[in-house]
């Protein structure tokens, strides 16, 4: 299954190779075989320490992150080397690219070594929590020298130093999501059980609402001031889900809906920036260089798309460049012209495969902190998926949030590998058979107690 | 919990589901519409992506060809035009943002998507060839084109004045040549960077005689006295028995009903012997205005009218493929003294070049007149015909006995020694040519040097070419158009091995 994966990944490369230069491109062997030995290490791990961990999880987030290499290598073709378009990365993209690869799948391997159980993790929860919310505060916190480097395009989530540069928000993303595990696991039939019933809804008690309502009001005033939407609207969904999740109760769905729809609400009263993403959303094509409605990026982006049409201009043969940040956040893009209406499914279906393996693993882990975790996780990416999928093809108003293993950036990259890493393992709790019975005391019946 | 978890996966599958729907529609439905929109550049740029079919000349001069950029260009194929101003009337230009021209008309032939080129599209789609535009040849002859440009440039260069020469194949209306001075140099605009486009195309915008309007086709001027080809026609059909020889009533001074104005001829000269009875060749020949005064006032403006459409006029739906402004002939109140200026040309009478062509080609080919046309086929890249222009008839202007009449009346004028244009003949051997002149009154009060008109057919005997010639300021038809029309003739001539 891995070499499968690897496979398409070195027959992209080629493609891009012979869409642009008509040749094979020479660094390609290295980076295939670095990347080869990445996966094999990371195979080689799973199998020891984590052996009945889900097999699809690894080839198809392999799938995914090469696919990024290939597409990250040809947009620094770009405008290089006799190649159409414009320039718009450094020579080093591909290798950085690879790079962050390489510590992600380290992260990976680590994490399968490191924590054995799951449920070493709840023992962190608030430990994680507040680990989560002073990561989103940084950037945030840090003056503006640090955080705001030049090509943070107003949003203040980075922290800069020289020129490395981290999102801490991807690694809190994972952190608050632990931790939330665990506090609803600690107090879910308080939640679910105690409290009054008002019109028909069970309201839970203040007290125990506090912390949760104290965490995500602080992530998310956190996130505005940041001006980063789409991060703050994946932990809305992320807390609302897993708060469902640990309860059973519609009341929290509908809690969080009026709770979202008021915070938007107030938030594009007091920041012109939402409003702006509404109207960019609502009338892209009235005038794409207006100031207060500027979509030029997301029409691009589009009319990418539909360049690409059913089979796409094949790698190397679309004009990808043309849109603004087609490396990050319009990756998808990207995608979307050069390999078409049938590859942007391929992905969009990869994602699939990887969350629905992450529900079935939440489905079937019994400890109910795994349940949490895995459901929350796998609910998370699906929900960034849809976040920025649905933003650059105009199905909901665009906000700008990396997408997972496909971005530049090694913030993202790393996370997402953490995630993977966290789903095998629970995945691998999960399928786990039980203890043998010991066959020569043929008599003893063993009895699981779970 | 699990059952949570359950409604959740569903909630996942239905958010993919939207995403999926989403750019299905995207990308299966909306890609021609995004491809329409203006602003996308992608699409702009994709017109580059292939050669884009050349233009050629009925004998094989290319006018229009895409030359390949150097290695690295985003832009592989660069549009060129080798002779730029001469043919710039017929080629138009291609540009970032839009063309005119055959480049407009034949857009999609010569960008390679037209419906017609589906077949060749998707054969070379497997064969893996790239797509590439069609051949689209002109009828234009380049010695009669490149006779009509320098002809114009003689007599207007650095006037600011400007004009238009049209030649036509009159047994086909296949255009021989059209130019149009002042020109400009499509390069210009076919350029990539759009800063530079919008600067060069203001320069252009900005000169005096507007370069980039096709005076051919887009600029009507009075016509003068060669409507009296129209007139005498309305003439043969209210008097279907009479000949060139019936004699007509031609006074020296015509007295106009419903006012004390009179018409007199040109320089006050009378007409004929000065008997008032000359026939209709002789008032002809000499242009006597009060003649055609008289039978326009006889045969009344809206038989005029039906006269002037039959060969053209008020045709608002003329396309050649690019449409031709409509010369217009309007009807002047019934008994006003205006129908009399309108039978000789004045009033609101205006024609384009081309019309004045049309005029002479229709009573060559008795009577018949051919629809013009300037496309005379569509070629594949690997030299298959695609499609052919089959010449077609656009209607009888005036019945072929008439025609016959007319055409002798035609000759007159440049062959007898009375004849309008008898004087400037006498430098053309070998050709016997048929025409008309004018010399159309124009400006307030006619403040202005008259335009020179000239429309003509040759040889007589046996009609080739149809020319029709317009300076604008020019002075007397006969010694400002003429001379043009003749190289025109000769130069195509010459081709054909006659003359």
């Amino acid at each position: 299954m891995l070499l499968f994966a690897v496979g398409i990944v070195a027959f992209a490369f080629l493609n891009v190779g012979y869409g642009l230069n008509n040749k094979l491109p020479f660094s390609m062997v290295e980076y295939l075989i670095v990347f080869g030995v990445l996966l094999a290490g990371a195979h080689v791990a799973m199998r020891r320490f984590a052996p009945y961990a889900d097999p699809l999880l690894l080839p198809l987030a392999a799938l995914l992150n090469g696919l990024g290499i290939v597409m990250m290598y040809r947009l620094q073709e770009s405008g290089r080397n006799g190649n159409t378009g414009n320039l718009i990365l450094p020579t080093s993209a591909a290798a950085t690219q690879i790079l962050y690869s390489a510590i992600g799948i380290g992260c990976f391997i680590g994490l399968l070594v490191l924590v054995k159980e799951p449920r070493v993790l709840q023992r962190y929860t608030y430990t994680l929590g507040a680990v989560g919310v002073i990561l989103i505060a940084l950037p945030a916190m840090l003056p503006a020298s640090i955080s705001e480097p030049p090509n943070a395009y107003g949003a203040k989530i980075q922290i800069a130093l020289g020129s490395f540069s981290i999102q801490p928000e991807e690694f809190a993303k994972l952190a608050l999501a632990a931790s939330f595990a665990g506090y609803l696991v600690a107090k879910r039939d308080v939640l679910a059980l105690a409290g009054r019933r008002v019109l028909g809804i069970d309201l839970p008690r203040a007290r125990d609402l506090g912390p949760i309502l104290v965490a995500w009001g602080a992530s998310l005033l956190l996130l505005v001031f940041e001006s980063d939407i789409g991060t703050s609207a994946v932990f809305m969904g992320l807390f609302v889900a897993m708060l469902y999740v640990a309860t059973s109760r519609t009341s929290w769905l509908l809690i969080g809906f009026v709770m979202f729809v008021a915070g938007a609400f107030v938030a594009s009263k007091l920041f012109g920036h939402i409003g702006e993403r509404f109207c960019i959303w609502l009338h892209p094509f009235d005038n794409i260089n207006s100031l207060s409605c500027p979509s030029y990026q997301l029409v691009q982006g589009l009319y990418g798309m539909g360049n690409g049409g059913l089979l796409g201009k094949g790698l190397g043969g679309g004009s990808p460049s043309i849109t603004p940040l087609v490396q990050s956040d319009f990756i998808f893009t990207a995608f979307g012209e050069e390999l078409g209406l049938a590859g942007l499914m391929a992905l969009l279906l990869i994602y699939g495969l990887i969350v629905q393996r992450g529900l079935r693993t939440a489905i079937a882990v019994k400890d109910p902190y795994s349940k949490l975790l895995a459901g929350g996780l796998s609910f998370m990416l699906a929900l960034q998926v849809f976040v920025i999928v649905g933003g650059v093809s105009r199905l909901i108003p665009l906000t700008g949030i990396t997408t997972p293993f496909l971005s530049q950036g090694g913030s993202s990259l790393v996370a997402s590998w953490i995630l993977i890493g966290l789903l095998a393992r629970l995945s691998d709790t999960a399928r786990r058979p039980p203890p043998r019975p010991i066959q020569d005391e043929g008599l003893t019946q063993v009895v699981m107690l779970t | 919990m699990n059952r949570a978890l359950k409604r959740l996966s569903i909630a996942v599958l239905v958010m993919f589901v939207l995403l999926l729907v989403n750019i299905n529609y995207l990308q299966g439905f909306e890609t021609s519409s995004l491809a329409d929109d203006p602003g996308n550049q992608r699409a702009v740029d994709a017109q580059y992506q292939y050669q884009r079919g050349e233009i050629v000349t009925a004998d094989g001069t290319v006018i229009a060809r895409s030359k390949a950029s150097p290695k690295g260009d985003s832009i592989p194929w660069q549009r060129y035009y080798p002779v730029p101003d001469v043919y710039a009337p017929v080629t138009g230009y291609d540009t970032l943002y839009s063309q005119t021209g055959i480049e407009a008309a034949e857009n999609s032939t010569l960008n390679g998507n037209s419906s017609s080129l589906d077949v060749h599209n998707f054969i070379d789609l497997i064969t893996g060839k790239k797509q590439q535009g069609a051949t689209v040849t002109v009828t234009v002859n380049s010695a009669a084109q490149e006779a009509a440009y320098s002809g114009l440039k003689n007599v207007l260069q650095g006037t600011g004045r400007i004009g238009g020469v049209v030649a036509l194949d009159p047994s086909t209306g296949a255009i021989l040549a059209m130019a149009s001075y002042p020109s400009y140099d499509p390069n210009l605009l076919a350029v990539q960077d759009g800063n530079t486009l919008n600067t060069n195309d203001k320069k252009l915008q900005a000169q005096t005689g507007n370069p980039l309007r096709n005076h051919a086709i887009n600029d009507t001027f009075p016509p003068g006295s060669t409507f009296k080809i129209v007139t005498s026609s309305a003439y043969f059909n209210a008097n279907p028995g009479n000949s060139e020889q019936t004699p007509v009533y031609s006074p020296s001074t015509l007295k106009l009903p419903q006012t004390t104005l009179q018409l007199i001829n040109n320089d006050n000269e009378v007409c004929g012997n000065g008997s008032g009875q000359v026939p209709l060749i002789t008032a002809f020949a000499q242009s006597c205005d009060t003649t055609f005064g008289k039978i326009g006032l006889d045969v009344g403006g809206s038989a005029l009218n039906t006269a002037a459409q039959a060969y053209g006029f008020n045709n608002q739906n003329l396309n050649i493929p690019m449409p031709v402004s409509a010369s217009q002939y309007s009807i002047a109140p019934q008994g006003s003294p205006l129908v009399a200026y309108s039978a000789i040309g004045q009033y609101s009478d205006t024609a384009t070049p081309l019309q004045e062509a049309m005029l002479s080609a229709a009573v060559a080919n008795g009577g018949r007149l051919m629809t013009p046309y300037l496309v005379k086929s569509v070629t594949a890249s690997d030299l298959s015909t695609i499609a052919t222009t089959q010449p077609t008839m656009l209607g009888q202007a005036v019945p072929a006995n008439a025609a016959t009449s007319i055409g002798k009346m035609m000759e007159a004028v440049v062959q007898e020694s009375d004849g309008t244009g008898y004087d400037f003949n006498q430098s053309v051997e070998g050709v016997n040519i048929a025409g008309k002149t004018g010399t159309a009154q124009n400006g307030v009060s006619n403040g202005k040097t008259s335009d020179a008109v000239f429309t003509c057919f040759a040889p007589y005997g046996n009609p080739k070419i149809a020319v029709g010639v317009i300076i604008q300021g020019g002075g007397y038809g006969a010694t400002a158009a003429a001379p043009i029309a003749v190289q025109v003739i000769k130069a195509y001539l010459k081709t054909l091995g006659i003359g």
